[in-house]
């Protein structure tokens, strides 16, 4: 069997493993109710998760991802509070407008700049924060400044199959995955990214214009945490400065744990969102569990990280090594 | 003898209350360089102590420097250990600090003061009181206990349970305030209906807190009250109630801004929270700063001073902090339906 698809059944088994147990331990666990929670709250990560997916495919990072997602948050609401006429449509493009343009600084300047990407994204992060700072001259973009459809949209359904209810958010983020995924595996120019990854010195050899497809990795990863603000903006209403902070270590955790390669060149979509989810529902489930303590949390998080980091090595390795037996 | 005793002591507090009527007034126009140090930059309560802080300044009439500095978000602690350092060499007179590195600060305070540049906390105190030469305190630590307890009760009407949203489970104000919370429930018969099921951390992130109400609901089918003594908090958990149709059922209170409560104070998710004005704040912190700076007063115990327009204050030991010295500003205010509106604008 290909490791990928190893990988993700092994994934899969993990995500319906905690599934399980949790579905033990706490009363009404496999409900509804809990399905709208997790998968209303994983919604918003999951874009930024695939867009950082991108972008470590590449052997890159992109830590700005939480910063660009708080920038496109409160810039969105403030000119929808000036505008709140402008159409659904066009206000979902200037998020993912703003995001794709500040994804083309980060990208132009590793793409062109030849700064390890760890240090740009580094340096956005606290820059975007600070332009937020100044920009937002301490105001808070409240729900009462927002037009109606978009305090409406996180409550609204797509569809409903088994009185489960699948809302309009969720099918929104898993667009972002479900297109990403089909260009990944299915477009000839989007196994660039895979290449470059794999191996830059043999991609350029191979006639791969690599500044571009690194520039373009980082202008979608921009371009969906624009979509994750855009999400986040519609769910929590109330935006300041601290908006999106901290979520770039939850997408390289969704990311990773997801089972895409730090070293950049293999991964999945399929693999994200089982990541994403599984990350999230540890999380939400833990906060419903009486016997684990608030503060045991995190380490807990920490730990499946640490444990999918350290399972992805060692199966790569015991899968070179035979293939090299093999051979 | 007792007679005697009785006598004396009169006199004594005769004696003090006339040394206390002739409270220290500032002389203006000396030049105090002086720098407001926020938790971190781009959050209204901030803005607020600030344009406070610059009344003050205008009224002494300061001929030295006043500055806004502080860290961005994510570089809280770090930063603000990094700009006091900054301060000190800048040889500054005073530096106004609402501490967001615990202790950790402490060591850098206390090298502040050894080269001449006073420390004056106010909003979050520095735990351990060391390198801080007084703590300007928005309230009691210990009422804001009752008030919480109070506003439980009134929700609840009596009886019922409720649980604790709070903040990072290190912030030393709001591990304070729960603390007495949780001893005046202990203390008051009059509480004894009411049942603390809870205390979670949103680490004043909107989707941890809106999570984590979430969570509360669903762990406890009975629950009646969300109480989070967080500007954050408050907010993430009444959007979260009413994104849910449960403001009926569970309701919210807590500290908050009135101008992000209003719509959740007027349609019932939250029809009573707390909060005292940082401009206020900033004021007397800044008046209390230049008193110390210039020599007028030496921030012992005892000492009474006047705040331009807010009046007189005196300096007290602080009972949450052993060794540690406070000016205590409060009060604060209740708002609900009738005077949210208003204080919004």
């Amino acid at each position: 069997m290909h490791p990928q698809t190893l990988r993700i059944l092994a994934l899969a088994a993990a995500l319906l493993a905690t599934v399980l147990f949790f579905s033990t331990q706490i009363d009404g666990y496999l409900s509804e109710r809990m399905f709208t929670r997790i998968s209303t709250s994983a919604a918003v990560i999951l874009p930024i998760a695939v867009g950082q997916a991108i972008v470590v495919i590449t052997r890159n990072i992109d830590l700005s991802i939480g910063s660009t997602m708080g920038v496109v948050a409160y810039l969105t609401g403030d000119y929808l509070s000036g505008h709140p006429e402008l159409h659904p449509v066009l206000v979902l493009c200037l998020a993912m407008g703003i995001g794709a343009g500040i994804g083309a600084i980060n990208g132009i300047l590793v793409a062109w700049g030849r700064v390890p990407s760890i240090i740009v994204t580094l340096g956005t992060l606290a820059l975007l924060r600070s332009f937020l700072v100044e920009y937002s001259d301490a105001r808070t973009i409240t729900t009462a400044s927002l037009p109606q459809w978009l305090v409406d949209l996180p409550q609204a359904n797509a569809f409903s199959i088994f009185g489960i209810d699948v809302r309009v958010t969720v099918v929104l983020a898993l667009a972002s995955a479900v297109v990403m995924g089909l260009c990944l595996s299915r477009l000839r120019a989007a196994r660039r990214f895979f290449a470059v990854g794999s191996n830059p010195d043999a991609a350029v050899m191979a006639g791969i214009n690599l500044p571009m497809v690194t520039l373009l990795a980082f202008v979608l990863s921009g371009a969906l945490a624009g979509l994750s603000g855009f999400l986040f903006l519609a769910k929590f209403g109330n935006i300041t400065v601290v908006a999106g902070m901290g979520f770039e270590l939850k997408s390289v955790a969704a990311v990773v744990v997801g089972g895409v390669s730090i070293l950049g060149g293999s991964g999945s979509m399929v693999g994200v969102v089982i990541g994403t989810v599984l990350v999230d529902t540890i999380d939400n489930s833990l906060t419903r569990w009486e016997l684990v303590s608030e503060f045991w949390r995190d380490a807990l998080l920490g730990f499946l990280i640490m444990a999918a980091v350290t399972v992805d090595t060692f199966m790569s390795r015991q899968l070179s090594r035979l293939s090299r037996k093999e051979s | 003898m007792t007679k005697l005793g009785i006598a004396l002591g009169l006199v004594a507090s005769l004696m003090s209350s006339a040394v206390m009527a002739e409270a220290v007034k500032a002389t203006p126009g000396q030049a105090v360089n002086m720098v407001l140090l926020p938790k971190f930059l781009g959050i209204l309560p901030f803005d607020q102590a600030d344009r406070g802080a610059q009344e003050a300044a205008k009224e002494l009439g300061s001929t030295g420097t006043y500055q806004y500095i502080g860290p961005t978000p994510e570089n809280s602690a770090a930063g603000q250990i990094e700009m006091l350092t900054t301060a000190t060499t800048q040889k500054q007179n005073v530096v106004m600090l609402s501490n967001n590195a615990g202790d950790q600060i402490a060591a850098v305070a206390e090298a502040a003061q050894a080269a001449g540049t006073k420390v004056v906390t106010w909003d979050s105190p520095i735990p351990s009181g060391k390198g801080e030469s007084l703590f300007v305190a928005q309230v009691d630590f210990g009422s804001i206990g009752t008030v919480m307890a109070d506003m439980v009760m009134s929700m609840t009407g009596g009886a019922g349970e409720f649980a604790v949203l709070s903040a990072s489970p290190d912030a030393a104000n709001q591990n304070a305030w729960i603390e007495a919370m949780k001893k005046v429930l202990a203390e008051d018969a009059k509480y004894k209906d009411l049942k603390l099921v809870d205390v979670v951390y949103g680490n004043d992130q909107s989707e941890e807190s809106y999570n984590k109400a979430l969570g509360l609901v669903d762990k406890y089918p009975d629950l009646k009250v969300i109480m989070a003594p967080t500007t954050v908090g408050i907010v993430a958990a009444a959007k979260a109630m009413q994104d849910e149709g449960l403001c009926e059922k569970v309701k919210v209170s807590g500290l908050g801004l009135p101008a992000e409560m209003v719509s959740y104070t007027m349609n019932g998710c939250a029809p009573e929270f707390a909060l005292w004005s940082f401009v206020d704040l900033g004021y007397l912190t800044t008046y209390t700063s230049y008193l110390l700076a210039t020599g007028a007063i030496k921030g012992e115990v005892g000492e009474t001073f006047t705040a331009g327009r807010m009046g007189d204050f005196t300096i007290e030991a602080d009972p949450g902090r052993e060794g540690a010295k406070r000016v205590l500003m409060g009060p604060f205010t209740v708002y609900n339906k009738d005077n949210v509106e208003a204080a919004s604008k």
